[in-house]
């Protein structure tokens, strides 16, 4: 009998983790209530053709999908909760307002991202819409720290990284297609041989450029290395402002910044970030601004926000008791 | 992932013998030679680091895993693998071969890989096949084997091969040739992503120490 069995990367939260977990929801809700964030319930599936815009678009692969019964049209199941809220708020909600939008659900992956990571994480996330400023970004940023820390999870490294920066460089070469997604892949493996075999037919300031781009990884030094060592690009400077005033706004943490990290590059329009904990060999939390996603369902509108898995942020918890 | 100290994952045999310069660059001395050795954790002149052995191609999963910080994988196995979660940052030109296409002597390869053929490819390499064969427009059946591919052609179970070629010695003694080169491959130092974060102060010093070793021994 394997009645009792279940699928791959899928479980149980027994106790005593199911209370812990759930207070932790309730500690991170509470929190994005206390700062003015509006609890949204989007549906647990919907059409494709609204779940796989924007933010969705990496996630077709992801995505369970079956056919309504109904309509004969294809709905998915969702793996990330951020286009529902875009799409909320791009359609359902006041125009031009800024909005300050929470949820807490579970989403399903058709596989998992890793070792003994669950097909189905629990997500619970704040998006700030109608915001473009810095400032907005730095909100997020320390609502995700002060999160981490009300459930009991030390953040013991903040990678702070901005998409401008490749993207600036990527348009002055004039790259697209094939190229730009292999010297994507390249970067973000942080493959200095590959970057260099890539760009080996660029002007050699962009050339040095694109090389030096996973070198510029470290604490605000950085920073101002950058301004030094990359070419003086209008983008490229603003998004340099934008990442120095995360680094005189963030107290009491040390962040590290990192120009090749380009995660979610197919629809992050701005500032990333991922937090990581000790013992846990990939982020805890991560964000970034997306400002373009809106566009779909109506308007752009400028947004930034971060998320977590609740399954995750358990287990880092406990790996310390 | 072990919270202090780092873990580096390497394959015995060429690549760990080749590995041993740079890590004598790095001021990591091994304590015992693994290939005389049965234990797969071994220590160092440092205590704060540890080599552990496994098969060549697992060291991308220890890594991507945090079961190892760091690790030493051929390019060959990085690509069957995807490189997933891993940082790549140095080719350090070790343990350098080519990935192949070949064929029994006298097997017309011009006349069978023409567009829309279709062929049968025994291979280790089933992503490196795949992808060289479809960027041709040739059809392919492909039969994974883990070792001894040589074999494949002269028994009829399969048309070509795809398989690395260091020195040609194995491929003459079976009377097969070489028929086309598919990629360079050399080793690459691979790090896990939260580990370079995490322990940044540990592993950046080894990465830097690899490169300037890597650097001095292509210019001479």
């Amino acid at each position: 009998m394997t009645a009792w069995l279940l699928p791959e990367n899928v479980e149980d939260v027994l106790p005593p983790q199911a209370w812990r977990m759930e207070d932790m929801r309730r500690a991170l809700l509470d929190l994005f209530r206390g700062r003015g964030y509006q609890l949204v319930i989007p549906p647990l599936m919907e059409y494709v053709d609204s779940l796989l815009t924007g933010v969705g678009a990496d996630l077709d692969l992801k995505t369970f999908k079956l056919v309504d019964q109904l309509t004969g049209r294809l709905m998915g199941v969702r793996a990330d909760i951020t286009s529902q809220v875009a799409r909320i708020d791009a359609h359902l909600l006041a125009a031009n307002a800024v909005n300050r939008l929470c949820y807490a659900g579970s989403v399903l992956h058709t596989q998992s991202d890793g070792f003994h990571r669950s097909r189905e994480p629990i997500q619970v996330g704040a998006e700030l819409y109608g915001e473009a400023g810095a400032e907005a970004d730095l909100e997020i940023l320390t609502l995700m720290l002060q999160g981490l820390d009300a459930c009991g999870v030390k953040t013991l490294q903040l990678d702070i990284g901005h998409v401008g920066v490749y993207r600036a460089l990527a348009q002055e070469a004039g790259l697209s297609g094939t190229v730009e997604h292999q010297l994507f892949g390249a970067l973000q493996a942080k493959d200095s041989s590959a970057v260099m075999v890539l760009t080996a037919g660029l002007p050699v300031a962009l050339r040095d450029a694109f090389a030096a781009l996973p070198q510029l990884y470290g604490d605000r030094s950085v920073l101002a290395e950058a301004r030094a060592r990359l070419p003086q690009l209008a983008a490229i400077a603003a998004a340099l402002d934008t990442l120095e005033v995360l680094d005189h706004g963030l107290v009491g943490v040390e962040a590290a910044y990192d120009l090749a990290e380009l995660r979610g590059y197919g629809y992050h329009s701005g500032v990333v970030f991922a937090a990581y904990t000790g013992g846990r060999s990939h982020a805890i939390a991560q964000g970034g601004r997306y400002d373009e996603v809106g566009r779909v369902f109506g308007r752009a509108r400028p947004a930034t926000g971060f998320s977590l898995d609740l399954r995750e942020l358990v287990i880092a918890s406990s790996d310390k008791q | 992932m072990s919270n202090s100290g780092i873990t580096l994952a390497l394959s015995k045999g060429r690549i760990f013998e080749e590995t041993l310069p740079l890590l004598a660059a790095a001021g990591i001395t091994p304590t015992e030679n693994p290939e005389s050795s049965r234990k797969l954790i071994i220590g160092t002149n440092r205590a704060d680091v540890r080599l552990i052995i496994v098969r060549a191609s697992d060291v991308p999963t220890y890594v991507q895993y945090g079961a190892a910080d760091l690790g030493i994988a051929g390019k060959d196995v990085l690509n069957e693998h995807g490189g997933n979660g891993l940082y790549q940052p140095l080719d350090l030109q070790i343990a350098r071969c080519r990935m192949m296409v070949a064929v029994r002597e006298g097997y017309d390869y011009a006349g069978m890989v023409k567009q829309g053929a279709r062929i049968r490819v025994a291979t280790k390499y089933v992503n490196a096949a795949r992808d060289h064969f479809s960027s041709k427009g040739v059809h392919i059946d492909l039969i994974k084997l883990y070792g001894s591919m040589e074999l494949a052609p002269l028994v009829g179970l399969s048309d070509v091969i795809v398989d690395l070629v260091s020195t040609g010695g194995t491929l003459k003694a079976n009377g097969l040739v070489a028929v086309e080169h598919i990629s360079d491959i050399s080793s690459r130092l691979v790090v896990n992503q939260a580990a370079l974060k995490l322990k940044r102060n540990l592993i950046q010093p080894v990465i830097d120490a690899f490169a300037s070793a890597v650097a001095a021994g292509s210019t001479r």
